[in-house]
C-alpha cells in the first residue's frame, strides 16, 4: 500500500481531541438540570477517544490509554448500582437523591447531587461499552492474523 | 407595527427555510442509497448532517431557545468523527489499523 | 423493612457487576455465583413469607408518591414467582459448571445469569407499565448474552431470529404504551385500573389492550406467534435453555394475568373470549410439534407451547377458579419446565445424542435419571397426585363452570397427548437394550442430574403438600379477581 501523509490530521487531532474532552466534562456536568448528562458525556469521550485511535492507530494509543473498556463498563455499571443501593442503606426508598451547593474552586457556586455519583456511573458505562463495541468491529483484523503469524 | 412585520417575516423565512432544508436532506438520501461511487456518498452523508444542524439551528430560532446549541455542537462533532472514518475506510481499506507511522 | 423488598432486584444486579469482573477465574466465579444465589434465595423466601402472612408491600423508588414515582409492589402472586425464580436460578448455577465447557462459562455467563435473574424478578414486581417494559429490556439483554454462548453457527441463526422478533415486539410494547398515556394520562398499574373505567372511547382501549396482548404473546409463545421459540430454545446450552424455558415465557404470561385482570377488564367479552380461542390453539399446535420430532430437547421445548395455553385458557375463563388455577399451573410449570431441561442435558451427556432414534437402555447405566424423568413426565402431564394435576383440575372446574366444554376437551386432550410425548422419550431412549455410545462419565451425570431431582422433589411437594399452598394461591387469585385491593395498597388512599 503507498504511504499516504496525514500530517493535516494528525496536527489537528492534537488540538481537537483535547476540545472534545473539555465538551464531554461540560456536558457531563450540565446533565440532570441542562441537557447533558453522564450518557452524552460519555459518547463524546468516546467520540475523542475514537479519534484519537483513528489517527494514530491501535498500538500507540494503546501504549498511552492502557485502560480495559470491558472493566470499565462493568466498574461503571457497579457505581450506578451502588449510588441507589446507598439511600436504601441509610433508610429511603431505592434511588432517592438530594443535592447541596458548594464552591468549588475552578467552577465557582455548583450545584453537587448524588444523582450525579449514578451519572458517573452511566459515564464510564458508556465510555466502556461504545469503545469495546468499535474497537471489536472496526479494528484491523488481518494486521492482528499477521502479527500472530509473525509471533509463531 | 415594525415589530410585528419582523415577526411574521421571521415565522415565513423559517418556514421556507424547513422546508428547502427538508427537501435537500431528501435529495441527499437519494444521492446517498444511488451512489454511484462511495466518495459520493460519503459526501452526501456529510451533507446530511450539516441539513440537520441547519434543521436544529432553526428550531432554536423558531422557539426561541439557547437550549439546543449544545445539541448543533453536539451534531457537529459526531459527523466530523464519522467523515474522517467514512475517509479513512475509503483511503486504506481499514478505519482503526495496527500500526500508523 | 419496606425497602427490602428492593432486594430481590437489586442484589443480583449487583453480583452481576461483581461477577463480571472475574469471568475468567472460574473456580472464584462459580463459588460466589453459588453461595450469592443459595443467599439470596433464603433472603427471597423470608421476604414472600412475609408478604403472604403480612399483606402486600409497596414501595416507591426515589421517594416519589405513586402515580409519579415507579412503585414496585410486592404482593403475593409477584413474591411466589420471584421466589420459583430463585429456586430455579439456584439449581441453574449448581448445574452449570457440569454442562457448559470452560470458554462458555468464562464469558461471562454468571454476569449475565445474575442479570437475567434481576430482570425476571424487576418484571415480576413492578407496579408500572413503563418500568415493565424496562425490565423486558433487561431480561432480553441478558438472554441476548446467553444465547450466543458457544457461538455455533446453527446458533447464531437462530440468535438473530430471537433478536429481531423481540426487538419488534418491544417496539410494538412502547407504541402501546404510548397510546395508553396519551388515553389515560398514566402508566401506573393501579391508576390505570382506576382510570380505564372513565375512559370515554372504550373502542381505542380495547385495540390497544389488543396490541398489548401481542406484544405479551410475542413473548409468551401464544398460538400464532410461537413459531420463533422452538427453534431458538433448542440450540443454547441445556442450562440456557432451563433458564429460558422456566422464566422468559412466564415472564409473558404473568404480564397478561396482570394487565388483565387488574387494568383491561371493561371488555370482558371480546378480549378474553380471544384469550380462549387462542388458548385451544396454543394447546393443540404445541403439542402436535411436540409429537412430530425425534430430538428429545426439541420435544421439551415444544412442551413449554401447551403449558403456556392451560394459563391462557384461566386467564381467558376469568373466574375465580380458573385464575387460582392459571396462578397454580405457572408456579408449577416454572418448576418442572426447570427440571425437564435439566434432566434433558443430563440424558444428552449420558446417550451422547439429541436423537431419540439413536439412543436406548440409558437407565440401565443411569437408573436415577431415568426414575426421576419418568417422574417429572407425569408431574408435566398432570396425573393425580402431582401439581400439575391441581392446576389442571382447577382449571378444568373453570372451564365446566363457564360451559366451555370444546375448551375443556380440547386441554383434556393435549394432556394426554403430552404425556404420550414424554412416554415416547421414556419408552424409546430409556428402556431398550444398551447402547455403545452411551457415556461413562457417571460422575458428571450425576452432578447433571441432581439439581433435576431437587427440583422434582418441590414439584413434588406443589402438588401432595397441596393443603399447604392452596389456600395462599386462593387468596392471591382472589386478590386478583377483586382489583381494589392492589389499587388501595398502592396510592393509598
Amino acid at each position: 500500500m503507498a504511504h499516504t501523509n496525514d500530517i493535516i490530521l494528525k496536527t489537528m487531532t492534537q488540538l481537537i481531541a483535547f476540545i472534545l474532552l473539555g465538551f464531554s466534562i461540560y456536558l457531563f456536568f450540565a446533565g440532570h438540570n441542562a441537557p447533558g448528562g453522564g450518557f452524552i458525556g460519555g459518547l463524546m469521550t468516546a467520540a475523542a477517544i475514537i479519534l484519537m485511535y483513528i489517527t494514530y492507530g491501535y498500538e500507540k494509543i494503546e501504549q498511552i490509554l492502557p485502560i480495559n473498556f470491558t472493566t470499565m463498563f462493568v466498574a461503571g455499571l457497579g457505581i450506578a448500582t451502588l449510588a441507589g443501593i446507598g439511600s436504601i442503606v441509610l433508610g429511603h426508598p431505592f434511588l432517592s437523591q438530594t443535592f447541596e451547593y458548594y464552591n468549588l474552586p475552578i467552577m465557582g457556586e455548583t450545584e453537587l447531587a448524588t444523582a450525579l455519583i449514578f451519572d458517573l456511573g452511566v459515564y464510564l458505562g458508556v465510555v466502556g461499552v461504545t469503545m469495546t463495541i468499535i474497537l471489536t468491529i472496526a479494528t484491523d483484523s488481518d494486521a492482528k492474523e499477521d502479527e500472530e503469524k509473525a509471533e509463531a | 407595527m415594525l415589530n410585528e412585520f419582523g415577526a411574521q417575516m421571521l415565522d415565513v423565512v423559517l418556514w421556507i427555510s424547513f422546508v428547502g432544508v427538508t427537501i435537500s436532506i431528501f435529495i441527499l438520501v437519494y444521492r446517498t442509497i444511488k451512489g454511484p461511487t462511495n466518495p459520493d456518498r460519503a459526501v452526501a452523508l456529510d451533507a446530511i448532517g450539516i441539513n440537520m444542524m441547519a434543521l436544529v439551528g432553526l428550531q432554536a430560532i423558531n422557539l426561541g431557545t439557547d437550549r439546543l446549541n449544545d445539541v448543533v455542537l453536539l451534531i457537529g462533532i459526531l459527523l466530523f468523527i464519522g467523515t474522517i472514518a467514512i475517509a479513512k475506510f475509503l483511503e486504506k481499506g481499514v478505519i482503526i489499523d495496527r500500526h500508523n507511522h | 423493612m419496606n425497602n427490602l423488598i428492593f432486594l430481590p432486584i437489586v442484589l443480583p444486579l449487583i453480583a452481576s457487576v461483581i461477577a463480571a469482573f472475574f469471568p475468567k477465574k472460574l473456580n472464584l466465579s462459580r463459588k460466589f455465583a453459588q453461595i450469592t444465589s443459595v443467599i439470596l434465595t433464603i433472603m427471597t423466601a423470608a421476604l414472600t413469607w412475609h408478604v403472604l402472612t403480612n399483606g402486600t408491600i409497596v414501595v416507591q423508588s426515589g421517594g416519589w408518591e405513586a402515580p409519579f414515582g415507579i412503585s414496585i409492589v410486592g404482593d403475593g402472586l409477584s413474591m411466589i414467582l420471584v421466589m420459583t425464580t430463585y429456586i430455579i436460578g439456584t439449581a441453574a448455577v449448581f448445574y452449570a459448571p457440569s454442562v457448559l465447557d470452560k470458554q462458555q462459562e468464562s464469558f461471562y455467563f454468571y454476569a449475565f445469569f445474575f442479570l437475567l435473574i434481576s430482570g425476571v424478578s424487576g418484571a415480576f414486581m413492578t407496579g408500572d407499565l413503563f418500568n415493565l417494559f424496562v425490565f423486558f429490556e433487561v431480561l432480553l439483554i441478558a438472554s441476548y448474552g446467553l444465547i450466543v454462548l458457544g457461538n455455533g453457527k446453527v446458533q447464531l441463526r437462530e440468535s438473530m431470529k430471537y433478536v429481531l422478533f423481540n426487538v419488534f415486539s418491544s417496539m410494538l410494547f412502547v407504541t402501546a404504551i404510548a397510546f395508553i398515556y396519551a388515553i389515560t394520562g398514566t402508566v401506573n398499574f393501579a391508576q390505570l385500573a382506576e382510570r380505564v373505567e372513565y375512559v370515554e372511547q372504550a373502542g381505542i382501549l380495547t385495540t390497544v389492550a389488543i396490541i398489548l396482548f401481542f406484544v405479551f404473546a410475542v413473548k409468551a409463545a401464544i398460538f400464532p406467534l410461537y413459531y420463533w421459540l422452538p427453534n431458538s430454545y433448542v440450540v443454547p446450552n441445556a442450562v440456557v435453555s432451563a433458564l429460558f424455558g422456566a422464566l422468559l415465557t412466564k415472564v409473558g404470561i404473568y404480564s397478561i394475568l396482570r394487565v388483565f385482570t387488574l387494568i383491561f377488564v371493561h371488555d370482558t367479552g371480546v378480549t378474553h373470549q380471544i384469550f380462549i380461542w387462542l388458548a385451544m390453539f396454543t394447546m393443540l399446535f404445541g403439542v402436535i410439534g411436540a409429537l412430530s420430532t425425534n430430538n428429545v430437547k426439541l420435544i421439551i421445548t415444544y412442551n413449554i407451547i401447551p403449558a403456556v395455553g392451560f394459563m391462557l385458557m384461566g386467564i381467558g375463563l376469568y373466574t375465580e377458579d380458573a385464575i387460582a388455577g392459571s396462578v397454580y399451573y405457572l408456579m408449577h410449570d416454572m418448576v418442572i419446565k426447570g427440571a425437564l431441561f435439566f434432566l434433558i442435558g443430563a440424558l444428552i451427556v449420558a446417550a451422547g445424542t439429541k436423537d431419540l432414534r439413536e439412543m436406548s437402555g440409558v437407565i440401565q447405566k443411569f437408573p436415577l435419571l431415568g426414575w426421576i424423568f419418568f417422574v417429572a413426565s407425569l408431574i408435566l402431564a398432570g396425573v393425580p397426585p402431582f401439581s400439575g394435576f391441581i392446576g389442571k383440575i382447577l382449571l378444568l372446574r373453570g372451564g365446566l363452570e363457564q360451559e366451555e366444554f370444546l375448551l375443556v376437551i380440547i386441554a383434556l386432550i393435549s394432556s394426554l397427548l403430552i404425556l404420550f410425548s414424554m412416554m415416547r422419550i421414556f419408552i424409546r431412549g430409556f428402556w431398550g437394550d444398551l447402547m455403545d455410545n452411551i457415556s461413562d462419565d457417571r460422575k458428571r451425570v450425576r452432578n447433571l442430574t441432581i439439581p433435576g431431582v431437587v427440583l422434582v422433589s418441590i414439584s413434588i411437594f406443589l402438588g401432595v403438600g397441596a393443603e399447604a399452598v392452596y389456600p395462599h394461591v386462593e387468596s392471591i387469585a382472589n386478590m386478583l379477581m377483586d382489583r381494589t385491593d392492589y389499587i388501595s395498597s398502592v396510592l393509598k388512599e
